[in-house]
């Protein structure tokens, strides 16, 4: 049936999806500004589109292992130099775009009910779909100085977003603080990209890592990549690059904080990967893992403590997003195949959970109206399915089984632990308590936000709370159902699409030969990296297994059903005497005098009491005052090109 | 055919019966009652008899259940069946007295660290639920208390499994066992002695015993989480404590103790390696929990994380440092 979709002609889809958002983002604006209809339906047309086009590369480049590699305009290479532009699709960067047009998708869904009440939507679209084809382009692209165009766009449309909402107190200030370390980051990229330009005369990624070859690199190719390393860790917010993220996720409209976690921080950490792995081709050697390890490590555990202190559903989020990617970085930075595989596999889940954790986020701010963690409470019985969907996320990002946070998270414990016992290095070991510490604290953070927002007492102003419309709830259950299905059947995904990208990020030589003619790589000497993904890791499905498991949950569900609706549960009637607070409800202990609820931000409170000093000194760094970020971000870039040039000059 | 319905059978006899339901309920209700005795022997009373616990738990599945208006109904009632079966769950995943684990697979050790976790977010989740303000101090000190303890278990676990494994991994309680089946017990290690003792204080901690009962405090906030509860929920809470009794120190006797295995065949050897595990139990509940009971007066949560992050995690970080150097 689809005989039709041979490689010559998929080839040409790529570009077709990037171009199609781009060309709808001007129409929507032409000729949607004024009629929703016709506005919704070019946006709905370009977001499928897009999910089309790509999905269709999924047997071609996942399942089959092709790399599709496209010039623009045909300009193919002269004399062995790269003059055009070219696209070049491996199973690495379709890994990301899968990730990047489901997210384009879904937002796209939820914007039309969830946006409805703004106005100047078309300005709103336009902006989205600007930022959707730029990080398509952005990970789609083989030419550098192309992916450096896609970074300006996808940063001055996040900006743009992030101040979308300009009477809400606090997003031009989040936008202005995006907009100025966004271009400092933006800046440093350019400049690698000036530097490796001048060094190698040429801007195609594959020719550059045939030109740099296997020899020592020079400082200015040192310096080159030290900026570039930097650039991309400000898209992905590391620490101590991450201090806009908190403000831009909150401010932003939902919609758009699914699109920043699910796919903007992605492109920074697909860039990375592309970077060290395959431009540098410098994952073997042992500085550099360490160094990104470190990296890791203290993004995931001050990502957490500073969710921990938050009192605001979004900001809370926000950073618990840095945290998780530090969990990729980590397992990224291992080098070992297991270790790769999980960190994808990780980057994947976290674009699934996050996602579906913004979106509950967002439909308790359309129907309540409030993200502040110290007003909200109760909405589990107001808005039901809402609340089954967000604990839904909060267990898979807690890395509960069988969510595909614990498959994920799992296989990152497994990885560190066995970079620690085959290096004998004990900081690896160190990395894996600390993985599993900060996932601990993340599920206590789950749990404050569940009792804050869906259990406790529901305050008397929303009693009237309304579930969201069908339409935002839509990509909420398809969430939902690719937590479960990508937790439970992880094998699958493990085999088919993890183990392929791992793959392309280890085959440096077939990235560059495919692109630039057999051969290139031999000729310069690039070899692959030794290891190769494996299939086949320690076993947590058995399925016989899980469906006994299965068969008993349900029967207690069962038992659930039958005794809370048996008459024996009396529910105690509410007293005349009671107020219309619920903070004076009936219970049946307790006396009415000593009621006091306990706010979402005083949950851990013995925990903060001991670690009082770090707090203070944590939220104290985190000023909130431009200025100290801008001069983290330099003085994180100054001991990334130090270290750079240490490793590189000493080894 | 014939194999699926036996092999159903079978499952179903696990799940419901031994190492399952009826066991580790009985197992749980019976140390509990131990415990009980035996602190009240310890201050000079002549305690409540050993089946007390037995007699409650069915008082309690008598009793009228009452759910206070503000709660979220299926929650409040839903949290302490999920409790139960995810303990149900880590039996099925614990070889123990010699006998092969239903579900034993490689990598149940971190299956296990998780479960464990699942009670204490069950009772904090039905806490919650209960929307009571009680329940919202005792939850809050719960998830502290879950911090608290949750460390220095990592920590027991990640040395046990480097003496296991040797230069590999070992995330699999059945290695484990394998690695101290010629009587070379865990516990004889000299490495391992500091993360024994870690361990001896995760178990109260875990359980929920005095001092370390913060989240529940009965004299304090009224047992916190389980404030609103009565009826079969509250049984079922109290089951679960108990269980949970049973499962810590049975989880040690798997790590440190090979899993109490005779080596004797036959059924019979089954049953015996079954007595003794109960009575290592047993001897590990008055050393771990009913002594400590005894001597202690509870501890803040302030003090409790403290000590937990300092005393306990720095005993189970001696073990992994030793383990990793000898």
């Amino acid at each position: 049936m689809f005989d039709f979709l041979t490689i010559d002609f998929v080839r040409h889809f790529p570009v077709i999806a990037v171009m199609g958002l781009f060309l709808c983002a001007f129409l929507v604006e032409i000729f949607g500004a004024k009629n929703k209809y016709i506005r919704n339906t070019i946006v709905l047309v370009a977001a499928f589109g897009a999910f089309a086009l790509i999905t269709s590369l999924v047997k071609p480049v996942l399942f089959d292992g092709e790399i599709l590699a496209y010039w623009m305009g045909n300009w193919e290479p002269v004399s062995g130099y790269a003059i055009g532009i070219g696209y070049e699709i491996d199973a690495l960067n379709m890994f990301f775009a899968l990730l990047v047009v489901t997210t384009i998708l879904l937002a796209a869904i939820y914007s039309i009910k969830y946006m409805a009440r703004d106005h100047h939507l078309g300005h709103y679209y336009t902006l989205f779909l600007m930022l959707s084809g730029s990080v398509l382009g952005l990970v789609l692209t083989g030419d550098i100085f192309n992916m450096f165009v896609m970074i300006e766009i996808m940063t001055f449309a996040s900006v743009a977003l992030t101040a979308f909402r300009n009477n809400k107190f606090g997003s031009l200030e989040a936008a202005f603080k995006y907009l100025i370390i966004g271009s400092i980051g933006s800046s440093m990229t350019l400049a690698g990209i000036a530097l490796l330009y001048a060094q190698c005369h040429t801007l195609n990624m594959a020719q550059i890592s045939a030109v740099l070859g296997s020899g020592a690199l020079s400082p200015t190719s040192i310096c080159a990549f030290a900026l570039m390393f930097a650039g991309f860790g400000v898209k992905s917010y590391i620490v101590p690059f991450h201090a806009p993220a908190a403000d831009a996720y909150m401010t932003a409209p939902t919609s758009i904080s699914m699109v920043f976690s699910g796919m903007v921080n992605k492109a920074g950490v697909y860039g990375m990967i592309r970077l060290v792995y395959v431009i540098f081709r410098a994952m073997d050697i042992t500085p550099i893992q360490l160094f990104l390890v470190t990296f890791g490590t203290i993004t995931m555990f001050i990502g957490v403590t500073m969710a921990l202190a938050q009192h605001d559903f979004k900001r809370l989020l926000a950073f618990h997003s840095i945290s998780q990617i530090g969990y990729v970085i980590t397992a990224v930075s291992l080098c070992t195949a297991l270790g790769l595989e999980a960190g994808l596999f990780h980057a994947m889940n976290h674009t699934l959970f996050k996602g579906l954790l913004f979106l509950t986020a967002g439909a308790v701010l359309y129907a309540a109206g409030t993200t502040d963690l110290d007003k909200l409470g109760g909405l589990a019985k107001k808005m039901p399915k809402t609340a089954v969907c967000f604990l839904i996320g909060a267990f898979s990002i807690s890395g509960l089984p069988p969510f595909n946070g614990f498959a994920s998270k799992w296989m990152i414990y497994q990885a560190t632990f066995e970079k620690a016992t085959t290096t004998g290095n004990f900081a690896y070991a160190f990395v894996t308590v600390v993985a599993l510490v900060v996932s601990v604290m993340t599920l206590a953070s789950f749990i404050k936000v569940t009792q804050a927002v869906f259990f406790g007492q529901l305050p008397a102003n929303l009693r009237d709370v309304k579930e969201v419309p069908l339409l935002m709830r839509i990509p909420m259950w398809i969430m939902s159902a690719l937590c479960i299905l990508t937790g439970v059947f992880y094998n699958f995904v493990q085999q088919h699409i993890l183990v392929p990208a791992a793959n392309a990020a280890f085959g440096v030589t077939k990235y560059i030969d495919s692109m630039m003619g057999e051969g290139t790589a031999a000729a310069s000497g690039i070899s692959d990296y030794a290891v190769q993904g494996v299939e086949g890791i320690v076993s947590i499905w058995n399925p016989k297994l899980w469906l006994i498991l299965f068969a008993i949950v349900l029967i207690a569900v069962f038992i659930v059903i039958l005794t809370g609706d048996n008459t024996r549960g009396r529910v105690l009637e509410k007293s005349e005497e009671d107020s219309e607070d619920g903070k004076y409800a009936t219970f049946f202990g307790g006396e009415k005098s000593a009621h006091s609820h306990v706010s979402g931000s005083d949950l851990f409170w013995g925990f903060k009491h001991d670690f009082k000093g770090y707090f203070k000194f944590i939220q104290g760094m985190h000023s909130g005052v431009v200025n100290d970020y801008a001069l983290w971000v330099v003085v994180g870039a100054a001991l990334i090109v130090v270290f750079m040039f240490a490793t590189f000059m000493f080894i | 055919m014939l194999d699926i319905i036996i092999n159903t059978i079978k499952n179903a006899g696990f799940v419901l019966v031994f190492p399952g339901i009826l066991f580790v309920s009985i197992a749980g209700l019976l140390l509990a009652g131990i415990d009980r005795k035996v602190l009240a022997r310890m201050q000079k009373r002549k305690g409540p008899p050993i089946l007390q616990p037995v007699y409650d738990f069915f008082k309690l599945m008598g009793k009228e259940t009452i759910i206070p208006h503000e709660a979220n109904k299926t929650a409040f009632l839903g949290a302490p069946i999920v409790g139960f079966v995810s303990l149900v769950v880590i039996m099925l995943f614990l070889p123990i007295a010699g006998f092969e684990a239903p579900f034993g697979i490689e990598g149940d050790l971190v299956i296990i660290l998780y479960l464990l976790t699942i009670p204490a977010v069950a009772l904090i989740i039905g806490g919650s639920a209960s929307g009571s303000p009680f329940a919202g101090i005792g939850i809050s000190r719960e998830m502290v208390a879950m911090m608290a303890y949750e460390l220095p278990l990592v920590i027991v676990l990640l040395s046990v499994a480097k003496v296991a494994g040797g230069d590999s991994l070992a995330f699999s309680l059945n290695t484990i066992i394998d690695a101290q089946a010629g009587g070379e017990l865990f516990i004889t290690k000299w490495q391992l002695i500091p993360a024994v003792l870690a361990m001896l204080l995760v178990i109260p901690a875990e359980v929920g015993t005095q001092p370390f009962d913060v989240a529940e405090a009965e004299t304090e906030i009224c047992e916190g989480p389980l404030v609103e509860y009565s009826g079969a929920p509250l049984a079922m809470f109290k089951l679960n404590t108990a269980i949970k009794m049973f499962i810590m120190t049975a989880l040690f006797s798997v790590l440190f103790l090979g899993g109490i295995n005779l080596g004797i065949e036959g059924w019979y050897g089954i049953v015996l390696n079954v007595v003794v595990l109960f009575a290592a139990c047993a001897v590990l509940t008055i050393l771990c929990m009913t002594l400590i009971h005894a001597i202690c007066a509870r501890l803040k949560i302030e003090h409790m994380f403290k000590f937990y992050w300092t005393v306990v995690t720095a005993l189970a970080a001696i073990s992994l440092i030793l383990v990793w150097i000898f």
